[in-house]
């Protein structure tokens, strides 16, 4: 039955691509789920292949793309669902996709980044060999609903789990840490981020300061970012996990939140047995995810794009550009469902601390008012002059192709732009700048 | 003359989702433009009741489920009177969502379990369980509630923009009336066209967006009913505003109603 469907898949995706209907990434999965809802576990049965799920609000797609990098610098044969293609669909039809004709798949690990949401579900379809829970922010409330929902959801997904699954949990967030308890017998192992280099006073989008175990406000040892750090309930005693690893060897990608990224990966790779050197050499040569602090080069400037897609993720590339010195930013957000469709999240990003850094805000997308409005009361003037709209650094225009060219238009050769998009709005930017023959 | 507002922000730790913050930001930020100083009081858990009674205009935003529990068991029997006390003396004061629920008589489970809830207004919410959708999405509502004249100009119809999001169907009872007439969305409950309510200088409303930034001239009659509630204290609540706010430009503002009014076929 799945080599029917196997074939049928790959044909269909073929022909999708051929007259570009898109990238087939997730319909001919759907399709063949409709067929066969056990598509995805009958074609695991049969495999040896190793299944590594990565989830979490921020930092799947970085996290599950530098793990396939360290095991594909070892050699192994590793593939991953398409960034975003992280629904049932998607990982059914990236399994579909990279299962040979006779529905066997020739591959020695499967990482697979999955929507927070869906996690349960997965969890029915998939015994992974590894789990990863990097972190639980608010984003997308239209659609996701509360970050006390979804772990509820996840604690009752897990007390289900497999011993043969390993566990790998943010040890500094203590909704995702404290996931260990009912979980007996599990292998569980916690990574986080170093304290000595990283403490934070709290953000406003702090979701989970209070214990997950008996509701008593959390105490901070440190904080280092959202409510990410070093936590203790005083009342129950829940608290942040003891044996935590900290220390990659290196780090690719700046940002105290890659930081983390770099170590679930890296303590992933340890726990499969790869080598501190190879590991170390892997992440030398590390390209970052496209729109994840990706770099393009466009007529001798730079524009790095940093996804920006809740405040966690918004503040985090704030920080991580004012620390790179940016002068010249161009934001732009959209309010489509991958976005969420509501915008308010943008009032939960501390644009106060940064905005009189930048020389030039330029604003862009569909909701580019709302955000236009956010950088207004953001302003630290007091006087009427930002009151009345005179603010010589801020550019407003919703064509986007237009925002480009004027944006690049006010840095000099080798400066840098630093784009902070929501995520359609990634992708429509990342269209026009790799398209040059437009500029 | 020179003007001072304080403002209470219940709970900004617990309850504050969905960028309600913002509200606050614009109350400061519309005052401080003015020349009209203002100092935040933060209400967190445990705080004093001098300090609430120090206010002159009250904010509260919506939260999660389990935060708005921790919130229920700290508003001890002297914290809802005191609320209560300053509802009925007219203090102004503006609660989203959640906290528009928890100031109403009871909340009503999917399962038929009521929530009592702080019981200043009169209205109550009723979940009607997970078969039912939430209602969410871009909303306009024509503004009911409050006067939004000035003595320099006349705004007397206003729409107010933002987006909604609740689980909870809210029903008005025969003290209140709503803040507005749903023009496109759901509103309390989906049914009978209300969004909101007011009661005296009290407002609650579903809207997110948050509601003030994109509404400038609700915000400014807020900031203005405080004015006149601690400088004018005869003036009758309802009547008509005495006291002119110098005007802030909006041409953002109104690009950003009328981004969201043309999506949603409405006439600003």
């Amino acid at each position: 039955m799945n080599i029917l469907l196997v074939l049928f898949g790959k044909l269909l995706s073929t022909i999708s691509r051929f007259f570009n209907l898109g990238s087939g990434s997730t319909w001919p999965g759907h399709l063949a789920l409709l067929i066969n809802k056990n598509f995805i576990k009958d074609l695991l049965k049969n495999s040896k292949i190793k299944v590594i799920l990565v989830t979490g609000t921020n930092g799947k797609t970085t996290t599950g793309k530098l793990i396939q990098t360290v095991l594909e610098k070892s050699g192994k044969k590793v593939f991953q669902n398409a960034s975003g293609a992280n629904l049932l669909n998607g990982i059914a039809s990236s399994l579909l996709l990279h299962s040979s004709i006779l529905d066997k798949i020739n591959y020695d690990y499967a990482i697979f980044e999955i929507d927070e949401n869906i996690l349960p579900f997965i969890l029915k379809e998939i015994t992974p060999d590894y789990l990863i829970l990097l972190n639980l922010f608010r984003d997308q409330l239209d659609r996701y609903g509360e970050v006390n929902t979804i772990t509820k959801k996840w604690q009752k997904a897990l007390s289900k789990l497999s011993k043969n699954t390993t566990l790998i949990l943010n040890a500094d967030d203590p909704q995702i840490a404290s996931l260990r308890r009912h979980l007996e017998g599990v292998n569980i192992k916690f990574f986080g981020i170093d304290s000595k280099n990283n403490t934070e006073k709290t953000q406003h989008a702090s979701d989970s300061i209070y214990c997950p175990n008996c509701g008593e406000k959390l105490t901070y040892i440190s904080t280092y970012f959202s409510h990410l750090g070093d936590w203790i309930c005083k009342k129950c005693h829940n608290k942040h996990p003891q044996e935590t690893f900290t220390s990659s060897p290196f780090y690719p990608l700046s940002g105290v939140y890659n930081q983390y990224n770099t170590n679930a990966a890296v303590l992933l790779a340890q726990a499969l047995g790869f080598d501190k050197e190879k590991i170390t050499a892997s992440l030398k040569g590390f390209k970052p995810a496209f729109g994840r602090q990706e770099i393009l080069d466009i007529e001798g400037k730079k524009a790095q794009i940093f996804l920006s897609k809740n405040p966690t993720s918004f503040n985090e590339s704030l920080r991580t550009i004012a620390s790179l010195n940016a002068k010249t930013i161009l934001i732009v957000l959209n309010d489509r469902i991958p976005d969420g469709r509501d915008v308010s999240w943008i009032w939960d990003v501390e644009f106060e601390n940064y905005v009189d850094s930048f020389e030039h805000i330029i604003i862009s997308g569909e909701r580019c008012y709302d955000m236009a409005l956010r950088i207004k009361y953001a302003n630290s003037l007091k006087n009427q002059k930002i009151a009345i709209g005179q603010f010589n650094n801020l550019t407003i225009e919703d064509d986007l192709r237009k925002t480009i060219k004027i944006s690049l238009s006010k840095i000099d050769t080798k400066q840098t732009l630093y784009i902070l998009p929501t995520y359609s709005a990634m992708l429509e930017v990342r269209k026009i700048l790799t398209n040059k023959k437009i500029l | 003359m020179n003007y001072k507002l304080t403002i209470g922000w219940l709970y900004p730790e617990l309850m504050s989702t969905y960028g309600d913050r913002g509200n606050i930001v614009v109350l400061q930020k519309r005052c401080e433009w003015r020349g009209i100083k203002t100092k935040i009081k933060r209400l967190d858990l445990g705080f004093n009741l001098n300090d609430l009674k120090s206010c002159d205009l009250l904010f509260m935003g919506g939260a999660q489920d389990r935060q708005q529990k921790i919130v229920a068991n700290d508003f001890a029997k002297e914290k809802i009177k005191a609320l209560k006390d300053m509802v009925e003396s007219e203090t102004p004061g503006l609660y989203i969502c959640g906290a528009y629920q928890f100031l109403g008589k009871y909340y009503k489970e999917a399962d038929g379990t009521i929530i009592p809830c702080l019981d200043i207004l009169d209205l109550y919410t009723v979940n009607p369980g997970a078969n039912h959708p939430r209602l969410i999405g871009n909303i306009a509502v024509e503004l009911q509630g409050v006067n939004t004249c000035s003595p320099s100009r006349c705004n007397c119809s206003y729409t107010l923009i933002g987006f909604e999001n609740h689980g909870g169907r809210t029903y008005l009872g025969k003290n209140i009336k709503p803040l507005g007439k749903t023009l496109v969305g759901f509103g309390n409950n989906g049914n009978d066209k209300t969004e909101g309510a007011f009661y005296k200088n009290s407002f609650g409303t579903y809207l997110h967006g948050p509601i003030l930034p994109k509404n400038p001239l609700f915000a400014d009659s807020l900031i203005r009913l405080s004015l006149e509630k601690k400088y004018l204290p005869h003036q009758k609540a309802g009547g008509s505003p005495t006291i002119n706010l110098s005007p802030i430009d909006e041409t953002l503002e109104n690009k950003a109603r009328s981004a969201i009014a043309k999506r949603l076929n409405v006439k600003l």
